[in-house]
């Protein structure tokens, strides 16, 4: 496209494109697409005037040839922009500012001072009915303090002041609504971009296809623990669906073939074919969106304790004007008190700082649902590891299978994939997966599984009860037996590995050991937990306890329970809890749920199951452990900030009210410098917590 | 008086028929149309001058460090390094 440069310095270009009227989505095409060219590192690109402002690292000649390529068309085919971008909210409130601003300076300007007294008396009902209603529910509320501003000045026929006041509170509004919506809209589009896999039926295979390739009609497979993508209908199968991000209630609801199931719900147990009917679209992100704004119902307690102390401090700024009115007998002086209220400050600035926070967070590959977790973070001393998935590597291997009583080795292997494929644990996949490779079906084998408990499962297969699972489930609860002679065999398997008993009609079959070998980085990250101020380390998990404790040495955990059950988890945790303790859970299978639950904050690793991760309060998507350190520095972080923004506010104000009564500020000024301040902080808090170096160090 | 009474009422007689339908008119519609245009057209102009008065302030903030760094440089350039060998402990940089 033909354009001409405006502007020229090293490394920084300012071009006006000659084309007719630029919408805003194309002017997001230009951006997107001056971003995608080399070596460029910001653009801006205002569609009013048609001009772009692009600062480049690399070559000159680059960007000239890129814009001289650009055309609209042909960039829109690339597919660059985002699904949602800021730049329609941004003018939305841009309009209503410029809206408000203007109309003040034209009634200033052109309309007579009766006409324009008649306005204010008719606008300032809204704040003195406002304040009145707060009186009448008898809460001494920011609105008393707005209506009483504007009431006082409509009463003393000072109708200039009442106008400016009444602006002032209207630019404030607009302000606190803008910079809330952006906040709410740059987290979501920052959590929407993550993309799901599902498991695509194709013919008589599965294929794990990327959801925004789902078309509608197509067969897609949830097994217990995943999660339904998208709306559908069921065609196959059986499954317990747990609707309660939908709807709020917990217990799950049985669907059958026909019954709808929707998107973002979670199926608990079962197995089932949906047949797609909408194919991904904003779906997500709506959704995301409405999360969001669930979570805001859950405000971080340091949220609301500012809102209380906002709330708390009318009292005294009322009881502040009186007095001032009475030693003073200044009604100005009086007004100037009136007009420096905290709250708007610190009612903006701190949820502000809150939601800048999770979106900081999601850069990291964290998805945080509500401030108050970060909160928890913060403060907590106990931190608790279920070890397979979280201390250990995601995907734990079959090193052995040791068959007992002359099983076959092939076919001991086949029964315990036949069995465990009903079950999304990490090491249940393990040993799906090793069938998988030696090639051994196991779907002729296909039988109802009877019940599947916290350790192990229960199964009939050609008429006998097969189980599997660890040593408590196989020798204490089901009292199976070692085979006559075997003893010896039994105790040289190595315990170097975690074990999975497999036992036929109650005589034990085979031993397969799963080698789960722990992240390479987990030695160093808890150590790094334990500097960032973890107090308590723990490590549980339904392993044997030998292995168990052979591993919480090597990386160093404060303590360590081993064989322990999905209960015993959540138990543990409410005793912590119970002492006085913040404690967090780490987490990534379906038997850690009642544990994350039960936490102060649950984080699930995400390639664990869907039910943790819907559980989990927090979700991390790396593989890293340090993403935890991560966390714990930005939610320290953050509750340091809340700290500041709070004495600032209170302190800047204060003084604001001390030199309004002093006289050397008139009350236009002090609310001047009020607003100015507010916008100020809350700019600052949507700043980034941690600096790059900071968070890279890790 | 009476005069003045009866021309009141008359008045309010033609506003309350006449005036309210000229008021409501197809055409009056079309002059308020035309108008609330004009004013939207005015605040697009007024918002496209803002527009353009913040990109000139940013080329001249960009100027303005650009002529710093350049002097920042030139300083840099005017100084003869030491190539004696004689490490200073004092002024190591």
């Amino acid at each position: 496209m033909k354009c001409t440069i405006l502007h020229d310095l090293p490394r920084r270009l300012r071009v006006h494109l000659c084309c007719g009227r630029m919408t805003l989505s194309q002017a997001d095409v230009l951006e997107y697409y001056l971003l995608s060219v080399a070596g460029v590192k910001s653009v801006k690109v205002y569609d009013r005037t048609r001009d772009a402002v692009v600062v480049y690292d690399g070559a000159r000649a680059g960007v000239i040839r890129a814009l001289a390529d650009f055309s609209f068309a042909k960039a829109e085919k690339l597919d660059l922009v985002p699904e949602h971008t800021s730049r329609a909210l941004n003018r939305a409130f841009e309009d209503k500012l410029a809206v408000t601003v203007m109309c003040r300076c034209a009634c200033k300007l052109f309309l007579p001072m009766p006409i324009a007294s008649a306005l204010a008396v008719i606008r300032s009902v809204k704040y003195i009915r406002e304040g009145l209603c707060a009186l009448w529910h008898r809460q001494l509320s920011v609105a008393v303090l707005d209506g009483t501003a504007v009431g006082v000045s409509i009463l003393r026929g000072d109708y200039s002041t009442a106008g400016s006041v009444m602006f002032m509170l209207r630019l404030g509004e607009i302000l606190e609504e803008w910079t809330h919506k952006k906040s709410v809209a740059d987290l979501a589009s920052a959590m929407s971009l993550g993309v799901d896999k599902v498991w695509l039926q194709a013919e008589d295979t599965e294929v794990l296809t990327d959801v925004n390739a789902i078309r509608p009609g197509d067969r897609i497979v949830i097994r217990t623990g995943g999660m339904i993508p998208l709306d559908g209908k069921v065609v196959e199968g059986e499954a317990m669906v747990n609707q309660s991000s939908l709807t709020g209630e917990s217990m799950p609801v049985a669907k059958g073939p026909g019954s709808f199931v929707y998107a973002g719900t979670v199926a608990e147990e079962g197995q089932c074919v949906i047949c797609v009917e909408k194919a991904s679209g904003s779906g997500r992100y709506d959704r995301v969106v409405r999360m969001i704004e669930e979570s805001e119902k859950l405000k971080s307690t340091a949220e609301d304790k500012a809102a209380r102390m906002a709330d708390r401090l009318v009292p005294y700024t009322l009881g502040g004007t009186v007095l001032t009115y009475l030693v003073t007998r200044n009604v100005t002086k009086m007004l100037s008190v009136l007009m420096v209220d905290f709250s708007c400050a610190l009612k903006l600035a701190i949820p502000i700082a809150v939601l800048s926070a999770m979106r900081e967070s999601t850069g990291h590959h964290i998805s945080v649902k509500g401030g108050r977790f970060l909160e928890a973070v913060a403060k907590a001393d106990t931190i608790v590891f279920d070890k397979t998935g979280t201390l250990t590597c995601a995907t734990p291997t079959v090193a052995e299978v040791i068959p007992f009583g002359g099983q076959q080795e092939a076919e001991m292997l086949r029964l315990a994939a036949c069995l465990e494929e009903h079950y999304p644990h990490s090491i249940a996949n393990a040993v799906v997966e090793a069938a998988r490779q030696r090639g051994l079906s196991h779907a002729e084998y296909h039988s109802q599984v009877q019940y599947v408990v916290a350790h192990g499962i229960s199964s009939m297969v050609e008429e006998k009860k097969v189980i599997i699972g660890s040593a408590h489930f196989v020798f204490e609860d089901e009292l199976c037996r070692i085979p006559e002679g075997e003893q010896d065999k039994f105790d040289a398997i190595s315990p170097a590995y975690s074990h999975l008993y497999l036992c036929i009609d109650g005589v034990l079959a085979a031993v397969i050991c799963i080698h789960d070998p722990l992240r390479r980085e987990a030695r160093d990250a808890v150590k790094t937990l334990h500097a960032c101020g973890f107090a308590n380390v723990v490590m549980m998990t339904g392993d044997n306890r030998r292995t168990a404790e052979a591993v919480a040495r090597t990386v160093g955990v404060d303590a360590v329970y081993a064989e322990v059950l999905p209960e015993d988890k959540a138990a543990f945790i409410r005793a912590e809890k119970a002492k006085g303790h913040t404690v967090i859970m780490v987490g990534d299978g379906v038997n850690d749920s009642p544990a994350l639950s039960e936490a102060d904050a649950g984080i699930a690793i995400s390639t664990g199951a869907a039910i943790a991760r819907e559980i989990a309060d927090i979700t991390i998507a790396s593989e890293n452990l340090f993403e935890l350190v991560i966390l714990r520095r930005l939610s320290q972080a953050l509750m340091g900030r809340i700290q500041d923004s709070y004495r600032f506010i209170v302190g800047f104000n204060l003084s604001l009210i001390v030199l309004g009564v002093a006289g050397i500020l008139p009350p236009t000024v002090s609310a001047l410098l009020h607003n100015g301040s507010t916008l100020g902080i809350s700019l600052k808090n949507m700043t980034d917590l941690l600096d790059e170096g900071e968070a890279s160090q890790t | 008086m009476d005069m003045k009474k009866i021309g009141l009422f008359a008045a309010g007689v033609l506003f309350g028929t006449a005036g309210i339908k000229v008021l409501s008119s197809k055409d009056a519609k079309k002059a308020y149309a035309q108008t609330t245009a004009a004013a939207l057209r005015a605040k697009d102009s007024v918002m496209t001058t803002v527009t353009a008065v913040r990109e000139s302030a940013d080329d001249i903030y960009a100027e303005a460090q650009a002529i710093n760094e350049r002097r920042a440089q030139a300083e840099a350039e005017a100084v003869v390094e030491d190539t004696s060998g004689e490490a200073e402990e004092s002024k190591a940089e």
